[in-house]
């Protein structure tokens, strides 16, 4: 009998074998657990930690801006947060530009949270708008305005000031500017909107090529300070609405 | 300290449920030739380092790294293998950040005792330089296998993956970053090469199996839990990959009330679970493992 020769395919066997984990997997359970007071105290190490950086933080960011009758939630398609942020961007872009915008834009995933009820602080502003993204001025052909509203209106995120719009199934139906221009495809429109957006963010890559673009200097997070503080000088709280400017069929 | 006990009861009943179904566990048990590992995670925590503020929002008053560290130390006592993992957006969401650049943040996770973490989009908000700055002060690897940083500061301040090894048992740990192109300015990511995720992901999952004799891999994902177009996400990388046993998820705020199980390319069961953002919750995975190979039913070890 000739001695048996390792084949090639029981050799690798082997070493498959032999790579094989030592281990496995046998039983698994999942759980979150919510972090609040009923589920852990603070830990005064890392309390303490925090504090020279909470210190500074408070002071700036504790200056009451304005009241407001209730939490101004932002919400789709339609939410209070969503009208007085554009509406204030509209008034802030305008008046810094020294002339009337025809639309305001914001993304609605670049909302970052709601405006609480009671004082709006500094710091609720900057907890709503943490990025430093700043106005810019897009002048737009009507083509072009259709498209922005068109890429926002798809899984109904679009938040607009200054602009009323019917949507069905992610498409404009129709849209009319409050100002009373019809949009028509050829004429051009202002349109105050994000930086980041206007530089093609949030897939708006359609958006770098505008007519004009102008920059104003102005971060949105200031525009809106800016906005609250002298709702706050009027002396009248801010009582959450929405006018239902997106209509979805 | 009733919902804590609460909690624990929770947990005791879930683990007793899937020690039903775990059909080697009998035995295992019997034989004590068991170990048991405790995975904890978090994501999107976005500078959340202060409990929500006490307003009439519904996270008023949750989370804060404070009372995250009085839990997890108590975790820690209790069991004695455990591995934090955090799956990106460490960074924007609270004025800390405006004001000091992510420094408490990630000084906050040191404290913690993080033993990784992967990157998100919102760790590029202060621009890439300010990432390397920062990063550089965590004291725990960050892991990231599809970002090619070559051509930026970051580069040789990451690595594709990890291996941590607890009671003999070796857990491969590898991150998973989403396609910054129409996401994050360029100003700020700069020349960071996005590599695919899946390509990239199976070839470091099986890295991990074959060559580094893994028994458990990780990935810490910021792609994403689901979406509605083919846009990658942990479900489809689940599906179409083979060797990743857990994804910890971020980037889609998802709270899962339990994990999701999605079959691999293998029929395998991979396990993605994400728990929202800003800290509102702690993930916890109690794992035990067995000696040996697994018999064919040990496979299908479900997650309850």
């Amino acid at each position: 009998m000739t001695p048996r020769r390792f084949s090639p395919v029981l050799l690798l066997l082997a070493v498959l074998t032999a790579c094989q984990p030592s281990y496995h997997l046998a039983q698994q359970a999942a759980n979150r657990i919510q972090v609040d007071s009923t589920t852990a105290t603070a830990d005064p190490g890392m309390a303490s930690f925090l504090q020279p950086y909470r210190q500074k933080l408070d002071q700036t960011m504790n200056a009451v801006l304005a009241r407001s009758t209730g939490p101004i939630e932002k919400s789709q398609p339609n939410g209070p947060l969503n009208d007085i942020l554009t509406d204030a961007l509209l008034q802030q872009a305008s008046q810094k530009y020294g002339k009337p915008i025809d639309v305001s834009h914001l993304n609605f995933g670049g909302i970052r949270n709601n405006l609480p009820a009671g004082n709006i602080t500094i710091g609720s502003i900057y907890e709503v708008m943490p990025f430093d993204n700043k106005l810019v001025i897009l002048t737009l052909t009507g083509d072009m305005l259709m498209q922005l509203l068109n890429h926002f209106a798809e899984g109904n995120k679009l938040v607009v000031g200054g602009l009323r719009a019917t949507i069905h199934d992610g498409k404009v139906q129709s849209a009319t500017l409050t100002n009373g221009r019809a949009i028509q495809p050829s004429e051009t429109y202002t349109v105050a909107m994000s930086d980041y957006v206007a530089e093609g963010g949030d897939n708006a890559g359609f958006l770098k090529n505008p007519v004009k673009r102008e920059d104003i200097n102005y971060l949105i997070r200031d525009a809106l300070i800016d906005y609250f503080r002298q709702r706050g000088q009027s002396g009248q709280p801010i009582t959450p609405t929405t006018d239902g400017r997106i209509t979805i069929e | 300290m009733d919902a804590l006990q609460s909690n624990r009861r929770q947990f005791l009943k879930l683990l007793g449920t899937a020690a039903v179904i775990g059909a080697t566990a009998p035995e295992a048990l019997a034989k004590g030739k068991t170990t048991q590992l405790t995975i904890l995670h978090t994501n999107d925590v976005h500078s959340r380092l202060d409990p929500f503020p006490m307003d009439a929002g519904r996270n008023a008053g949750k989370g804060g790294v404070a009372r995250r560290m009085s839990l997890i130390e108590r975790i820690r006592q209790e069991q004695k293998n455990v591995l934090l993992f955090d799956a990106g957006d460490i960074f924007q969401g609270t004025p800390y950040f405006n004001l000091y650049n992510g420094e408490p943040e990630i000084l906050a996770m040191k404290r913690l005792g993080y033993d990784a973490g992967t990157i998100g989009n919102h760790d590029f908000d202060g621009g890439i330089d300010n990432m390397r700055d920062q990063f550089a002060k965590a004291g725990f690897p960050f892991v990231i296998a599809n970002y090619d940083f070559r051509n930026t500061v970051m580069d040789g301040r990451t690595q594709p993956s990890t291996i941590f090894t607890k009671d003999g048992i070796r857990i491969g740990v590898f991150g998973l970053g989403i396609q910054p192109a129409g996401l994050i300015p360029k100003a700020m990511y700069k020349e960071t090469k996005y590599l695919d995720p899946i390509e990239i992901g199976n070839d470091v999952a099986a890295r991990l199996r074959t060559n580094e004799k893994c028994d458990y891999v990780i990935c810490l994902s910021h792609l994403g839990f689901k979406y509605n177009d083919d846009t990658v996400s942990d479900n489809v990388l689940a599906a179409k990959t083979r060797n990743i046993d857990l994804i910890i998820g971020g980037h889609t705020h998802t709270f899962l009330e339990a994990p999701v199980t999605v079959n691999n390319l293998d029929g395998k069961p991979t396990v993605i679970n994400q728990v929202g953002f800003g800290g509102i919750y702690l993930g916890r995975i109690d794992l035990t493992f067995e000696r040996g190979k697994a018999t064919s039913t040990g496979q299908a070890v479900e997650v309850k």
